[in-house]
């Protein structure tokens, strides 16, 4: 159980006792028929082969609430597409499965492309921004709840307390993203926890305060890939195709929306999934592609947001961001300590190093070309190009799915 | 002996005869619908590359011609199928007149058939292409238009504008094909003009109440008043 403070400037949602999931689903149950949701998965293939899509699938059988499962299958042939449809076949409502390697799908992003827009390249933002365009092709969904895939411990309690502030009327918040603790035996989400956290903090100390900040901080895991949102935000927010996804989608969100109406919700106590090598000597794999992209994120939304950068502010950057890891491997080393967990410091120091590398590398990018983006443009954008292209995407999903 | 050779022989020159008659007519057949293939895809390519320059494409896409094609499953690209299309109208119409080189009456007549019929085709095809880039156009003007005017059921309306229109694009289409002709056209006139009186008769009975207030007001206006305000 955790304490119940709320911190930043969004509201956060606790898990306060044990709170009665049938409670929570029979509420859902209510407020879904004036607000129905939609469920986006985007999913590898292999994951069906995992130990985490079996027991999602067994869980999801169980859920009433949901007007209809959207699931994106990435690197998958026509034969492993018609397996995962047998996969899903146990769920009792709606399931439409993405094949992203099908000709029609191949066909939508190729007529995107000769219209001038960029769809980005392959991933888990592009299959979440497919998705949104199904659900709002489909019409008839109001919010859109996303999580991965490969969520050992996942429950259907996940779902149910994403889905709960956006699609209550009487709290009505527009985003919602999880927060749990990623211990199993040890800590990991080292990128939140050695990178996202004192990166900010380290520029909030140089830059002062800021507003774009502030919001990012107010996140206890901003690398959470689950979170609920109104269809009308899947419609105007952009989506980054890289690794700064999370960060991106966050941005977006806060470029769009008052903190007034964006909450984050405790919805796990323990929460595994699969782990990224570090690859500190690659920067283009790993947790290190993964920084880099996040760092340029960052310094990009900032730099939209009017701030100035420099050589110097990235050198002192560097050495303020040292300081803040240093200092917050001390607190975990503390935080293990009391709580018997095992902790590396040794390693915990060469991925504080890696991330200092990785963001003077996103420095040099940031600096040679600040205007490039990952962002995939928003389905608005798309169809004032291309007014047909959301019929296009449900006709192709739908005859996929004959 | 020589006889029996003779009454074997003569059905095989004469065979002969009539395919060395022929062979010239089917040689000339074949060279026509080989150099016609030829011709085909070298219009194919020329065309493929023209509309790219044009970037026909995207104005397919922009205009809801892709749309129309994805709504019938058909994935090509718009380019790509228009290509295929001048293909293979130009192998069937060189295939009709290798066919004709043949000189066999009964394909002479199926083929002058084919040839009458291929300026119908061609103002079909152009009726149809115009005639849902029209619907699209209208049906979009309506949207707005109603939308503006906070019609409640401005998208209903906009809808039922562009099916009414499709309906009867496909009706002149149908038309101009002589695709059963009366039966097309009684079949649209009913359609149609059922489609118009129940509009007419649903107008006319909820609009009553409102006719009514609408004269009665014009016939207030008309009548002198008696007591003038200050």
């Amino acid at each position: 159980m955790t304490d119940f403070y709320q911190s930043g400037i969004i509201t956060t949602l606790h898990q306060l006792g044990r709170p009665s999931l049938e409670r929570l689903e029979g509420e859902l149950l209510e407020h879904a028929r004036t607000r129905p949701i939609s469920l986006v998965l985007p999913a590898l293939y292999s994951e069906f082969e995992g130990p985490a899509m079996p027991r999602i699938i067994e869980e999801l059988t169980k859920v009433k609430y949901l007007h209809q499962i959207v699931l994106v299958l990435g690197r998958a042939s026509d034969k492993e597409f018609q397996k995962a449809r047998q996969f899903m076949a146990p769920i009792p409502y709606p399931v439409k499965i993405i094949h992203n390697e099908g000709k029609r799908v191949r066909e939508i992003y190729e007529t995107i492309k000769r219209n001038g827009l960029d769809p980005g390249e392959d991933g888990k933002g592009r299959s979440a921004w497919l998705a949104y365009g199904y659900v709002l092709a489909e019409g008839h969904s109001y919010a859109i709840v996303l999580h991965d895939c490969d969520i050992v411990t996942y429950s259907r309690q996940m779902l149910g307390r994403l889905c709960y502030p956006v699609v209550n009327p009487n709290l009505d918040y527009v985003f919602c993203k999880g927060f749990y603790s990623r211990v199993a035996g040890k800590m990991h989400g080292r990128v939140t926890r050695l990178l996202v956290t004192p990166l900010v903090r380290s520029l909030q100390f140089l830059r002062g305060e800021h507003r774009f900040l502030k919001f990012l901080d107010s996140f206890r895991y901003p690398l959470a890939g689950e979170f609920c949102m109104t269809t009308d935000m899947a419609r105007v927010n952009r989506i980054p195709w890289d690794w700064g996804l999370e960060v991106g989608s966050l941005a977006e969100v806060y470029r769009n929306y008052s903190p007034r109406r964006v909450c984050q919700v405790d919805i796990a106590e323990t929460y595994e999934h699969k782990h990224q090598a570090l690859s500190a000597e690659d920067p283009e794999k790993g947790l290190m592609k993964m920084t880099v992209d996040i760092c340029k994120s960052i310094f990009r939304t900032l730099a939209s947001e009017g701030a100035v950068f420099s050589d110097g502010l990235f050198k002192s950057l560097a050495v303020t961001y040292l300081r803040q890891a240093e200092d917050t491997i001390m607190k975990y080393e503390a935080d293990a300590a009391i709580n018997g967990l095992e902790f590396d410091r040794h390693e915990e120091a060469k991925a504080v190093e890696a991330f200092t590398r990785a963001i003077g590398m996103a420095a040099q990018v940031f600096m040679e070309n600040p205007m490039a983006s990952p962002l995939i443009p928003n389905w608005n954008r798309v169809t004032s190009a291309i007014p047909g292209v959301l019929d296009m995407l449900r006709k192709a999903v739908d005859e996929d799915n004959r | 002996m020589e006889q029996f050779l003779r009454l074997i022989l003569a059905p095989l020159g004469e065979v002969f005869g009539r395919f060395r008659e022929f062979a010239p007519n089917l040689l000339a057949a074949m060279t026509i619908i080989l150099a016609g293939i030829l011709l085909a895809r070298l219009v194919k390519w020329t065309v493929l590359r023209f509309l790219k320059v044009v970037k026909f494409d995207s104005w397919s896409d922009r205009m809801g011609l892709t749309a129309v094609m994805r709504k019938g499953d058909l994935w090509a690209r718009p380019s790509d199928a228009l290509g295929s299309f001048v293909f293979w109208v130009l192998t069937i119409m060189f295939l009709m007149a290798g066919l004709s080189a043949l000189n066999v009456p009964a394909i002479e007549t199926l083929v002058a058939h084919f040839f009458l019929y291929l300026p119908r085709a061609f103002s079909t095809l152009l009726i149809l292409v115009f005639g849902y880039i029209l619907a699209g156009f209208i049906g979009r003007a309506v949207l707005i238009a109603a939308v503006n005017s906070g019609y409640h059921y401005a998208k209903l309306l906009a809808e039922a504008v562009r099916v009414l229109l499709t309906v009867l694009i496909l009706a002149m289409a149908l038309e101009q094909l002589q695709v059963a002709p009366s039966i097309v056209v009684a079949a649209f006139s009913i359609t149609f003009g059922g489609i118009v009186i129940a509009l007419a008769i649903s107008f006319g009975v909820g609009g009553i109440e409102a006719a009514r207030r609408m004269i009665e007001k014009e016939q207030e206006k008309k009548e002198p008043k008696d007591i003038e305000h200050l």
